[in-house]
């Protein structure tokens, strides 16, 4: 028998096939396309790719980048989400839509941003050059302009999933005589750790890959500015596409375990994570 | 411990939750403040606590002024509505909180915390429990145990805010009667709030009741409704 | 026995008048707040001041000419048709695979939905690449492609399919929840009521799920128009072609030109705001028509 409020048989799967064969040609098979190129001329030739000098250094710097970026942000997601969920003050509506401000803005725009202030004929370029500060061109930089482009993450994850959770156990702890660091540290952080997570994998993923930005702040000194990305580019305009795409793969494999990570605390802590937007 | 309320105002935003409230409770008392919701006696009862701070007027405990002294250093326990237990630790750990955020130098052996406890599981007659999640147990036990946590520290003063409104009768009943028991014999001054008529009569030495903000009438129960002090005592009461 | 006894008047002995009254119990503001507002500051608020100064001080006439010269222009035609293309496809298959996952049963299901993230999780540029293997005229689509006349890759076609990579989780993502939210009783209620099941979607389920879905082709539009990584790699990048206006600002730096590529980000700050200014709107009404209905 048809039941009222589903479809017939024939539709349900012509719209589930329309659905994953989209799902293949845009994502699937870009994804395997990585894979198969960086393995196209065997795996010898894979890891001489990646074991190459430049290739390692790209590594290093983009470890470098993330292992600073990511603890940074990561404070101050919590702080934001401490001040904006637990309390009420004028602005806070505000505060909220300016921490997301780095989404809608473009990469590109970002990376300028800071050669407008680090720059040579920038706001601070010659006081840094006078005393010998070299930013612009070199890690700082690629971390500032990284840590811009991921500012909003764990702040995003935590702020609607603290609100949720309410400031009861908060002001239990603190009638049973805890302070601020201890009542985050012993009754909130507890309660927010995989959210806590989820928010900084996603902000580990999108630091190792950031392109546009660190593009136009790094310079492309090869060996030395170029993170992971940018190398990536770097080979494939020089047509070493086994290079490319060997390097690129493993920036893929991040992003399948970024995912894997992700689609593991959703099945395990659902209502932990369950109030954030996404 | 003696409290004074003197002259506490509060508002949020326009609406005025506190038009100059005065209460003097005695010491070892068991008071009730009773009013219907949005009468400000939840707001009272917070600013007491030091979880809201009033905009002026003062609060004093034992003749002193803690108005500008934080929550932390109050010494009161306060049991929530809807029990704020920390839902990752166990009954023996939420007990043992209080104890265990104390300073190096005062903080009690570990032993001495175990112990402590368990007296406090058998105060509330929980023995035994202690392992187990507030996840695994009844509202009537959670609430118990919030009971044991606030009382852990020692304190002078437990401030209660609707601390049955979230059970059933009968479970209601059982522990009225252990609050009342465990307040005469740690010999608490005891503040709670309620909505109920019928549950502040029946456990609280002296009923506060609260409407818009201002105190009614302040007396004992069978003064109340012998001598009701305003039309909305009346009608509140009776 | 207490009574409701008379009060010694405030500020009485005892009673010391505080300078300044603590206004919240709970703490930690005054740190975290300092914390969040230097980091912002430094870090977001700063930079975009920058930007707005340094294009205010080119002037109007002088902004007006290196911000909308002909190839400007162009890039800005590029960005934003393609963006909206590339939003309103995803509009049609994001609300397709949202409802296909929220529906239906079928094997490869959870797989299907973790894949529906990748495009958050892969960095642009391999994406970019990836796109450009399979797409171009050597790819494996690309090719059979090619020989019945279409290309893909290195023209306005490849920005589009790049921007329709980034932004499909974005409608998904924001369509799936309120989808698994509605009830299936308005649907049996309309159904009761004679509707056939392509009415009930139309006049029933679709307004339901249209703020969703509006919002998320704003956000996909909004991040397609700034998107740089997954673009250049397949768009031929040919000026007054196939320049989209993030790509334009880099060229002009690279050649110098720091008036032409702040006056160009300026124009697009400008307009990421006013899309984030949209955003917020329609997310703002979608919740006050929530509550109310």
């Amino acid at each position: 028998m048809k039941s009222a409020t589903t479809e017939a048989r024939g539709i349900r799967a012509l719209l589930i096939g329309l659905a994953l064969v989209w799902l293949a040609l845009i994502i699937l098979l870009p994804l395997l396309a990585v894979f198969a190129q960086a393995f196209d001329k065997g795996f010898a030739t894979f890891w001489a790719a990646i074991v190459e000098p430049d290739a390692l250094a790209a590594i290093r710097l983009t470890l470098l980048t993330a292992i600073i970026v990511v603890p940074l942000n990561c404070v101050f997601g919590m702080c934001a989400a401490w001040a904006i969920s637990k309390h009420d003050f004028r602005g806070r509506d505000l505060l909220t839509t300016l921490i997301d401000l780095p989404f809608s803005v473009s990469p590109v725009v970002a990376g300028l941003m800071f050669v407008l202030l680090f720059g040579a004929n920038g706001w601070f370029g010659p006081w840094l050059i006078a005393h010998g500060v070299r930013i612009m061109f070199a890690v700082p930089a690629i971390v500032i302009a990284t840590a811009f482009v991921t500012f909003p993450y764990v702040a995003r994850e935590l702020i609607p999933l603290m609100s949720a959770q309410g400031k009861a156990e908060e002001e239990a702890a603190l009638t049973l005589g805890a302070g601020f660091f201890q009542t985050f540290w012993h009754v909130t952080l507890p309660n927010i750790r995989w959210g806590l997570l989820y928010g900084v994998l996603l902000t580990n993923a999108r630091a190792m890959g950031e392109f546009g930005a660190v593009s136009v702040v790094s310079g492309h000194i090869r060996g030395l500015t170029d993170t992971m990305p940018l190398h990536v580019e770097v080979l494939y305009n020089e047509y070493n596409f086994v290079g490319a795409f060997a390097v690129a793969s493993l920036l893929a494999a991040l992003a399948l375990v970024t995912l894997a990570a992700k689609a593991l605390l959703e099945w395990r802590h659902r209502d932990s994570i369950a109030a954030s937007g996404h | 411990m003696t409290i004074t309320i003197d002259h506490l105002v509060k508002t949020f935003g326009t609406a005025s939750a506190l038009n100059g409230v005065s209460l003097e409770i005695p010491d070892k008392s068991f008071v009730a403040l009773l009013g219907p919701s949005g009468s400000g006696k939840t707001t009272l009862l917070r600013i007491i606590a030091g979880l809201e701070t009033a905009d002026s007027g003062y609060v004093l405990f034992g003749g002193e002024d803690v108005t500008d002294r934080p929550v932390q250093r109050r010494n009161i326990g306060f049991v929530f509505q809807h029990y704020a237990l920390f839902r990752h630790m166990t009954v023996a750990q939420n007990i043992a909180f209080g104890l265990t955020v104390m300073k190096r130098r005062e903080r009690p052996s570990k032993d001495a915390i175990a112990a402590r406890v368990d007296e406090l599981l058998a105060l509330v007659q929980l023995p035994g429990l202690g392992g187990r999640f507030p996840s695994q147990l009844s509202g009537g036990q959670r609430q118990r145990v919030a009971l044991a946590r606030a009382l852990a520290r020692e304190p002078a003063i437990l401030l209660l805010d609707e601390p049955f409104g979230a059970l059933d009768t009968k479970v209601r009943r059982e522990l009225r009667g252990a609050l009342r028991e465990i307040h005469d014999r740690v010999g608490l001054t005891s503040i709670f709030v309620t909505h109920d008529r019928e549950e502040a009569f029946a456990l609280a030495d002296t009923v506060a009741i609260l409407s818009n903000g201002r105190i009614e009438q302040f007396a004992a129960p069978r003064e109340i409704e012998q001598a009701p002090a305003s039309e909305f005592v009346r009608d509140f009461v009776i | 026995m207490a009574t409701a006894s008379a009060l010694p008047a405030p500020g009485g002995a005892g009673r010391r008048k505080p300078i300044f009254r603590r206004r919240v119990a709970m703490p930690g503001l005054g740190l975290t707040l300092g914390v969040t507002l230097l980091w912002l500051g430094l870090l977001v608020l700063l930079p975009i001041a920058a930007v707005i100064v340094r294009s205010l001080g080119l002037g109007p006439a002088h902004f007006a000419e290196v911000a909308l010269s002909a190839r400007a222009l162009a890039a800005y035609r590029l960005s934003f048709g393609a963006a909206l293309a590339a939003a309103a496809i995803n509009g049609v298959f994001g609300l397709l695979i949202a409802w296909v996952l929220v529906r239906y049963d079928f094997p490869g299901k959870r797989l299907a939905g973790a894949l529906v993230d990748l495009p958050f999780a892969l960095p642009t540029a391999v994406a970019g690449i990836a796109l450009t293997a399979i797409y171009a005229n050597t790819g494996i689509v690309g090719g059979p492609l090619g020989k019945i006349g279409i290309t893909l890759a290195y023209n306005p076609a490849g920005v589009v399919l790049a921007l329709i990579f980034i932004g499909l989780p974005f409608v998904v993502r924001t369509v799936e929840p309120v989808l698994a939210d509605l009830g299936q009783d308005i649907e049996e209620a309309a159904a009761t009521l004679g509707a056939s099941r392509l009415i009930v979607f139309r006049r029933v389920l679709l307004p339901e799920i249209l703020p969703a879905l509006l919002t998320g082709f704003a956000l996909a539009f909004a991040r397609g128009v700034g998107e740089y990584g997954s673009v250049i790699f397949i768009a031929g990048n040919m000026p007054f072609r196939s320049e989209i206006a993030p790509l334009l600002i880099v060229t002009q730096l690279e050649q110098f030109d720091y008036e032409g590529a702040t006056a160009i980000a300026a124009v697009m700050l400008v307009v990421s705001f006013a899309m984030l200014a949209v955003i917020n709107l329609i997310q703002a009404r979608e919740r006050t028509w929530r509550n109310g209905g």
